[in-house]
């Protein structure tokens, strides 16, 4: 069992121990990406993602049979929702075929379609980052395929592209992405229909926050909310303008001390999330 | 001394690799398992304050090098975590089979609460306050539930290592 060890030299380490945690901490803070401790991070990461890579090949049926049991109850009402939607889209789809074809023709008209559709690199997702404090995710495609610090990363098709995040970190052959519910994540982004600007910014489990609405926007719920191009000092944006998202799901007016905000469910589901494009240009706002 | 190093980092490798893979699936009301904590505890339960606060380094460190930011204080956490732990286990007579589980929530508790506090006070916590004292009570509870489990494997696993000088009854 437990042999005694004499007191002295035990908190003799454990001061040598701190000391080494304040010093990593401390250096760092002070040199975020380009010092000796981020190359450690980033050997850490490349010795990780394969592996990562393995386990959720592995583990993703389990993971999914846990999911569907939790989810089991809401199921059928889900089920019957999405019939009656269904139905209403298949008109809409109808009435969208017009506009499409006139919509096509004005983009040839302008020979925008190519700057619309910048290059994606299309990935899996590996790993859902390793703590309770950072929404990240890691995907399988790193620099070695031309994915960079801070392109922004979506979901869906490339011509309706949903917001998933950013790129923040890159190894070889996998790559970091902050996703838009992390707290110190925030993008410019508009309110369809209103044309009212504010930025979101993740509130971890909780819908996301927009502020800087302007105050008496009438707000009725459910509008899409999509990414906004602009331009400051003469540099683009990160994120390319009318990437969906979320819908408005609350309007938190504000009192005296607090300023208005809009609560936004992002359209992502980040529980099941398992393919992902990160966009390559940045497109000019 | 070789072989315990080894063990110790096939552990640690294999907690990352599961919390940051099959956890996600099986969160508990939205909170994943701290399993860097419930391994420093376990080690400094069987080993003693020495051992524990060295894992706790090693675990801690190996987590911070994954994560996106400010690396350090989850090192700093489980030193401090795997050395109390120890010490705790030294004044403790009880010979319940339920002392590691306790340990563990204890020491998860305190663990998470001093991280956040220390994210916190070097401006890296954006979090609320009621989502501190959430993720502190729920991965206490987490590792409470999964120390009955893993508490058997790695006791085989680290008595297992032990420098062969030891002797076992």
């Amino acid at each position: 069992m437990v042999t005694r060890q004499r007191p002295r030299s035990t908190r003799l380490l454990v001061v040598a121990l701190v000391s080494v945690s304040l010093a990593v901490i401390t250096l760092d803070y002070r040199q975020r990406e380009s010092g000796p401790l981020a190359g450690i991070g980033s050997a850490a990461k490349t010795f990780m993602a394969p592996m990562q890579e393995a386990v959720t090949t592995v583990t993703e049926p389990v993971g999914d049979f846990f999911t569907g049991l939790a989810n089991l109850p809401s199921l059928a009402d889900e089920n019957a929702a999405l019939r009656s939607e269904i139905s209403s889209l298949k008109s809409e789809i109808q009435a969208d075929a017009f506009d499409q074809e006139q919509y096509a023709a004005l983009l040839d008209l302008l020979r925008l379609s190519q700057a619309l559709e910048p290059p994606v690199v299309a990935s899996t997702v590996i790993a859902n980052g390793v703590s309770n404090f950072e929404h990240t995710i890691t995907i399988d495609k790193g620099s070695s395929d031309g994915v960079e610090v801070d392109q922004p990363v979506a979901t869906g098709s490339p011509e309706a592209p949903m917001l998933v995040g950013r790129v923040v970190d890159v190894t070889a052959a996998s790559a970091d992405v902050r996703l838009i519910i992390d707290r110190s994540f925030a993008v410019a982004a508009t309110i369809q229909g209103t044309r009212e600007a504010g930025l979101v910014e993740g509130a971890g489990d909780a819908d996301l926050r927009m502020s800087l609405v302007e105050e008496g926007t009438l707000i009725e719920g459910d509008e899409a909310v999509f990414t906004q191009g602009y331009e400051l000092d003469g540099e683009a944006g990160l994120y390319p303008p009318g990437m969906l998202i979320g819908q408005v799901s609350r309007l938190v007016p504000g009192d005296n001390a607090t300023q208005e905000f809009v609560e936004v469910r992002p359209a992502v589901d980040f529980e099941t999330l398992q393919f992902v494009l990160v966009l390559q240009a940045r497109t000019e706002a | 001394m070789m072989r315990r190093v080894l063990v110790t980092f096939v552990i640690i490798v294999t907690g990352l690799l599961l919390q940051s893979t099959l956890f996600w699936d099986l969160k508990l009301l939205g909170v994943r398992p701290e399993l860097m904590y419930l391994i420093t505890i376990v080690v400094a339960i069987l080993e003693g304050p020495n051992e524990g606060a060295i894992t706790g380094f090693a675990a801690g460190l190996a987590q911070d090098f994954l994560l996106n930011q400010p690396k350090g204080i989850t090192a700093l956490t489980l030193t401090l975590v795997g050395y109390a732990a120890g010490l705790a286990r030294q004044y403790i007579a009880s010979p319940s089979p339920l002392l590691p589980t306790i340990l563990v929530a204890v020491g998860t508790a305190a663990g998470i609460a001093f991280y956040q506090v220390v994210a916190f006070l070097l401006g890296q916590l954006e979090e609320t306050f009621t989502f501190a004292v959430r993720v502190t009570l729920l991965t206490a509870l987490y590792g409470a539930i999964l120390t009955p489990i893993l508490y058997p494997l790695l006791r085989r696993m680290i008595e297992g290592s032990r420098p062969q000088r030891v002797v076992r009854f």
